[in-house]
């Protein structure tokens, strides 16, 4: 009946709908009340100028610059860091990030069509180029993620140095996942799996919501977790950071080998002076590091072939091979339900035949860059081992450069004024 | 700027500001502990009561729906159960924005307290507790040690990965292959020519019912609405000299068709752009054509199976047994008889082909067989011996086990390897004179006729042979003519005296059915998600693949139809009694 | 920090990654900087209701939109109607919205006027495809701008099956249906 009824209807109009428009199904009215329709709202974004943004973030690397090379005040950095998770993170929602901003970056050099925004650039730039000149002062206390850690940080344990080396790979990890993740195609996954932005623009899904309460939970007593075992953008920040100028230094004028800031560091970031007794003598030290870098090519070609063998799981990762699959599992019976996705999939002009050819040569770019990526973590795994074997010889208690992310907090903790004497005996406390 | 004396921290502890600070953090951590939870909770809430897709509130709302006038009960219970979904979760959403920035300042505050009572009761500066040097060397060594079990870790992670999981994306080699996109065959010199492969055959519409002949058109659009009186999205539409039950055949730019009666052959050769007719051949007589052609019924007609078109060849059978090969220019390359079939309606099966060949499904009352001819030259390749006689088409469909020739005849549904003719399977299922051919959609097969149950075969996927075995049978509105149709989850029926029903293949039962004023002697056509059958009359109604009936438009040419129509590339090509009409939309989607 | 030659040599090599830096900033700056939006194209999208679902914000930004030029004003409309609905009135039991954001008056004989509340809207769809189906596409989704913050990958458009989003213009910013057009063109 009532099909009957709604063809009827339909062809009726449709047939009086012809003489009229031939494009759309219904007719337009012709109004004569005088009836004008409501305008559409289409309301434009808000942009906060992109000199604004650089200007802030530059103003903010300098305070803090300032603040740890030569006011050496704690208590200025805490504010620039308060200042910056209000900014940075509340107020501009955590986007755009310097984290994130190395993605753009890598994709600008892959796709020759992808534009960087200026404002993408210099939050990239930036901080680099401080960290050239005065070591980790972005992450000190303008970075909101590092930031809203700083805030949790309240009782910080110390993490055993083999424990921080090793977690310390997760950052390579993720930067070469990263940079995987944007010659594949596969999307953005810092900003995928950015743990605190669900904070800061007060919208999050589920899962996230979780990931970030229990990374500043475990934050409390681990401090910054983030930073010191996921950042990406830390790796890059930590090699720059090796060649700095005016790198925070733990005393003011010389040290005293006092021994009183060896637990001031949160992040386990103070190089301690190098015992003179070794376990090893020289000739065998040396033979060892010979051995290791003899190996080193050998590692190497074993975690690139491991990487590029386990491609296929990784391959999942892309949203076309995913559906291929599911296509084809569907063609064969293998379920009885469609997805969303395959449905839209049949209803568009791709042959399966063509989705199965693309997700091919997608698994196939991500053989080669699953190699790239295993060959990159070799190559970490050696340069640590090489750098655990290779003894700098250091007399003071001095800042990781690599490590320390310049948070000042040590600087309360050493007895030495500035421009003064020692104020104690240094040999009476050893 | 404060001198250097009072801007350097103090490790002195203040009791008093402890305690205060200390009774401040618990209060708020206890407030916030509070918040998260009532957040988490509310997180929940909303997700099961949502009024996007609440299952209560879809269930009255179907059943209102079914019911044939509006039940003032049923009514107010969707109303009401609608406002109480609705209110809570436009609440919900509060609550989670309200919960959010109290807890938001609950652990602002509750930071600050933990802060300053941590600053209150300072940790004085002192040396870690062992003399660096032992610990230094053992923890340097230990570092090293972890990180190469790490190094270890992640050899072992990546090679169980590799192991366990594979991508099973056709082509890559995990699937059967389709076929490589061309073959060339090297039989000898002249003769080498490259077949088109499996790929190729989607993209065009060689042979009744679309490429491997089960319904499925590869584009997914097409115009859903025409009318032949007022012209609207006709194309052209071309007189065709001799009439033939056949269905268009489509290849490239090129339309083919055949007609005839009892004393002249012909196939034809139309412009798809134009509606131009080519050219027109008339048979000349064979070895072997009988003189007189045989009686056939009124209805199937002299020209009833329907053409293959397939790579450069094109080729028609005839109810007097000949058989012609031309290519697109209309040279004959080869034609002979294969012997006058003996079967008292006439010869109706279609043509299906498949690399280099030709299948013939040549079912008679006796001396029944299943031929592969060589396209080139159109010697035999292979046959098989069969026994009952049939009126349906074959199909080749890719199914999980391989590429399968698959026949209906009186008793049984027979499935054949294409290249070789072996037998893979069988299933005895069928009765009656047997015209519908057979259905396919996500490994399973559906057949059915007048006089027969239906009967839906399926596989189990993890056997290496295939073994069918009966899924479910069905007997109300069996189709006579038409083929069925499969279409993702539903199998479609559309019989002769007007009814179309919607089968889930699952479960055998009838999601929806239709009846209609003519009955349907074309095989419905699946294009993208909307399905096309032409009655008798030849109006056209197209609907929605689901569960639901869903009828998008219904357009009429004026002519009665028996041919399927074909789908190519944004077109529709219907043959009817007289003519032929190519329909596409005018704004050109 | 002693004063040895290859100090010389480190500064050196610091100023010129600066330089370097500072020239890479200014390329990027001198080939035209044009702030982009996503947006979503109605003569792509399939209606499957993930734009409410997988915005990061809750509710999503993602609004539907009525183009009135193109409505038909009918009184049976395919986007307000449940298909089947047993009367045309506003009861709860004859909606489609599930939030009942759509609001329906009469203007005169036989035409209704159809309104979305934008603060009710969840970017559902479904009265998208109800208009599409039966009715003259006059409804449509778009993002907007007011309330999208603009992440650096979309993650809406990370899951769309129909591959229906992109990153426009600033200035144009809005993918809208016209009454020429009748798909999607930027308005």
């Amino acid at each position: 009946m009532k099909l009957k009824h709604l063809a009827a209807a339909a062809l009726l109009i449709f047939a009086w709908a012809h003489e009229t428009q031939a494009e759309f199904r219904f007719p337009m009215p012709e109004f004569e009340s005088g009836y004008k329709h409501p305008e559409m709202n289409t309301p434009l974004p808000a942009r906060i100028p992109a000199a604004v943004d650089i200007t802030v973030l530059f103003v903010a690397l300098g305070a803090t610059a300032w603040s740890v090379v030569k006011l050496r005040s704690r208590s200025m950095v805490f504010l620039i860091a308060v200042f910056s998770l209000v900014y940075f993170g509340f107020y501009r929602k955590g986007c755009v990030c310097p984290v994130g901003s190395l993605q753009n970056i890598v994709n600008a050099l892959i796709d020759r069509n992808f534009a960087v925004p200026l404002v993408v650039m210099m939050f990239f730039l930036l901080p680099l180029v401080f960290a050239l000149y005065f070591g980790r002062v972005f992450c000190a206390a303008v970075c909101p993620l590092g930031a809203i850690q700083e805030m949790c940080a309240v009782c910080p344990v110390q993490v055993p140095r083999p424990v921080e080396t090793t977690l310390g790979l997760l950052t390579y990890a993720y930067l070469g996942l990263t940079v995987l993740s944007l010659v594949t195609g596969t999307g953005f996954l810092i900003c995928r799996y950015d743990p605190f932005i669900g904070f800061f623009r007060q919208g999050a899904s589920f899962n996230m919501s979780l990931v970030g309460g229990g990374l500043l939970l475990i934050g409390v007593f681990v401090a910054r977790p983030y930073c010191r075992f996921l950042c990406p953008f830390g790796v890059l920040l930590r090699w720059v950071s090796l060649f700095s100028r005016w790198h925070a230094s733990i005393t003011p004028a010389e040290c005293i080998q006092c021994r009183l800031c060896e637990l001031s560091c949160p992040y386990g970031a103070i190089v301690v002076p190098t015992p003179s007794d070794r376990p090893v003598d020289r000739r065998t030290g040396a033979k060892r590091l010979g051995l290791l870098l003899l190996l080193a090519p050998v590692i190497i070609g074993i975690t690139a072939w491991t990487g590029m063998t386990a491609h296929e799981m990784v391959a999942r990762l892309h949203p076309t091979v995913r559906l291929a699959e599911r296509v084809a599992a569907e063609e064969r019976g293998l379920f009885a339900e469609s997805t969303i996705d395959s449905d839209a999939f049949r209803a568009g002009k791709q042959a399966p035949a063509e989705l199965y050819a693309e997700a091919n040569a997608i698994e196939h770019r991500f053989k080669h860059a699953c190699a790239w990526f295993g060959g990159f973590m070799g190559l970490v795994l050696c340069g640590k081992l090489i750098r655990l074997s290779v003894i700098r010889k250091s007399s003071d208690y001095e800042a990781d450069r690599g490590a320390c992310l310049s948070c000042a907090r040590c600087f309360a903790y050493c007895p030495v004024e500035a421009g003064e004497a020692p104020v104690e005996d240094p040999h009476a406390r050893s | 700027m404060p001198g250097r004396e009072q801007r350097k921290r103090r490790f002195t502890p203040n009791e008093m500001f402890w305690m205060a600070a200390v009774g401040v953090a618990v209060v708020s951590g206890l407030f916030s502990l509070v918040v998260s939870i009532l957040l988490i909770a509310n997180y929940v809430q909303v997700q099961a009561i949502t009024p996007l897709d609440n299952p209560e509130l879809l269930k009255l709302r179907q059943q209102l729906a079914a019911a044939p006038e509006a039940d003032k009960n049923l009514v107010d219970q969707i109303r009401a159960l609608d406002l109480l979904t609705r209110k809570a979760f436009f609440t919900s959403q509060a609550h989670l924005k309200m919960g959010g920035y109290l807890l938001l300042g609950g652990v602002a505050v509750l930071l600050a307290a933990w802060r300053t009572a941590a600053r209150c009761r300072p940790r004085l500066p002192q040396p870690g507790v062992a003399p660096p040097s032992k610990s230094y060397w053992t923890s340097r060594a230990r570092a090293g040690r972890l990180v190469a079990s790490a190094g270890a870790l992640w050899v072992v992670v990546a090679l169980l990965a590799a192991f366990f999981t594979r991508l099973d994306v056709p082509g890559a080699g995990t699937l059967p292959p389709a076929g490589p996109a061309q073959v060339t065959l090297a039989q000898n010199a002249e003769n080498a020519t490259t077949y088109p492969g499996w790929e190729v055959m989607q993209r065009n519409w060689p042979s009744f019912r679309g490429p491997g002949g089960y319904g499925l058109a590869y584009y997914t659009t097409a115009p859903t609405e025409w009318d032949a009186g007022t012209g609207k999205n006709i194309k052209w539409k071309t007189e065709v000299p001799l009439q033939g039950a056949n269905s268009p055949v489509v290849w490239d730019q090129r339309l083919f068709l055949s007609g005839a009666t009892d004393s002249v052959r012909e196939v034809y050769c139309f412009d798809t752009e134009s509606g131009q007719l080519l050219w027109r051949r008339a048979l000349d007589k064979l070895a072997g054509t009988p003189d007189k052609a045989p009686k056939v019924s009124d209805e199937t007609g002299y020209a009833a199976p329907s053409m293959i078109a397939h790579g450069d060849r094109v080729c028609a059978i005839f109810a007097n047994g000949d058989l012609v090969c031309y290519d697109f220019d209309g040279n004959l390359k080869w034609g002979k008889n294969l012997g006058v079939p003996d079967n008292h309606y006439g010869h109706s099966s279609s043509l299906m082909a498949y690399q280099n060949l030709l299948f013939i499904q040549y079912d008679q009352n006796s001396n029944g067989k299943l031929l592969a001819l060589d396209l080139a030259e159109g010697h035999e390749v292979w046959s098989v011996i069969r026994q009952k006689i049939s009126w349906a088409s074959p199909i080749c469909v890719n199914t999980p086990f391989g590429l399968e020739l698959v026949v209906n005849s009186e008793k049984n549904v027979d499935a054949y390897d294409p290249l070789t003719g072996q037998p893979v399977w069988e299933l005895a299922c069928l009765d009656g004179e047997v015209a519908p051919s057979p259905a396919y959609s996500r490994g399973m097969f559906f057949v059915a006729n007048d006089n027969a149950t239906a009967t839906a075969i399926r596989f189990n996927p993890s056997e290496p042979a295939p073994k069918p075995e009966m899924a479910w049978q069905w007997d109300e509105a069996l189709p006579d003519v038409a083929s069925p149709l499969g279409a993702g989850q539903y199998f479609y029926v559309a019989t002769s005296r007007g009814q179309i029903v919607c089968l889930d293949s699952s479960t055998g039962q009838a999601a929806w059915g239709q009846d209609y004023d003519n009955g349907f002697y074309a095989s419905p056509i699946l294009v993208g998600d909307r399905i096309y059958a032409v009655d008798r009359r030849g109006t056209t109604y197209v609907f929605k693949t689901g569960p639901t009936y869903e009828l998008i438009a219904t357009s009429r040419l004026g002519e009665d139809v028996f041919a399927t129509p074909a789908f190519l590339d944004g077109r529709a090509y219907i043959r009817t009694e007289k003519n032929l009409f190519c329909i596409v939309n005018s704004n050109g989607t | 920090m002693s004063d040895k030659p290859t100090i010389g040599r480190r500064d050196f090599m610091r100023v010129a990654a600066t330089v370097a830096a500072g020239g890479a900033a200014w390329t990027v700056a001198r080939r035209g900087d044009e702030a982009t939006v996503w947006q979503l194209d109605p003569a792509k999208c399939v209606q499957c209701g993930r734009c409410a679902t997988n915005c990061v914000l809750n509710p999503s930004a993602v609004k539907c939109v009525h183009s009135y030029p193109i409505c038909g004003y009918c009184d049976l409309c395919g986007g307000y109607l449940q298909p089947g609905a047993k009367a045309r009135n506003t009861g709860a039991e004859n909606e489609l919205c599930p939030v009942g954001a759509i609001t329906r008056t009469f203007v005169e004989e036989p035409f209704y006027q159809y309104t979305i509340d934008e603060k009710l809207c969840v970017g559902c769809g479904k009265c998208v495809k109800g208009c599409n189906v039966f009715g003259n596409g006059s409804l449509y989704l778009q993002v907007k701008h007011d309330l999208c913050v603009g992440c650096n990958e979309c993650a809406i458009a990370r899951n769309c099956p129909a591959q229906a989003y992109q990153r426009i213009s600033v200035r144009t910013a809005y993918l809208l249906k016209t009454r020429d057009s009748g798909s999607g063109k930027q308005g």
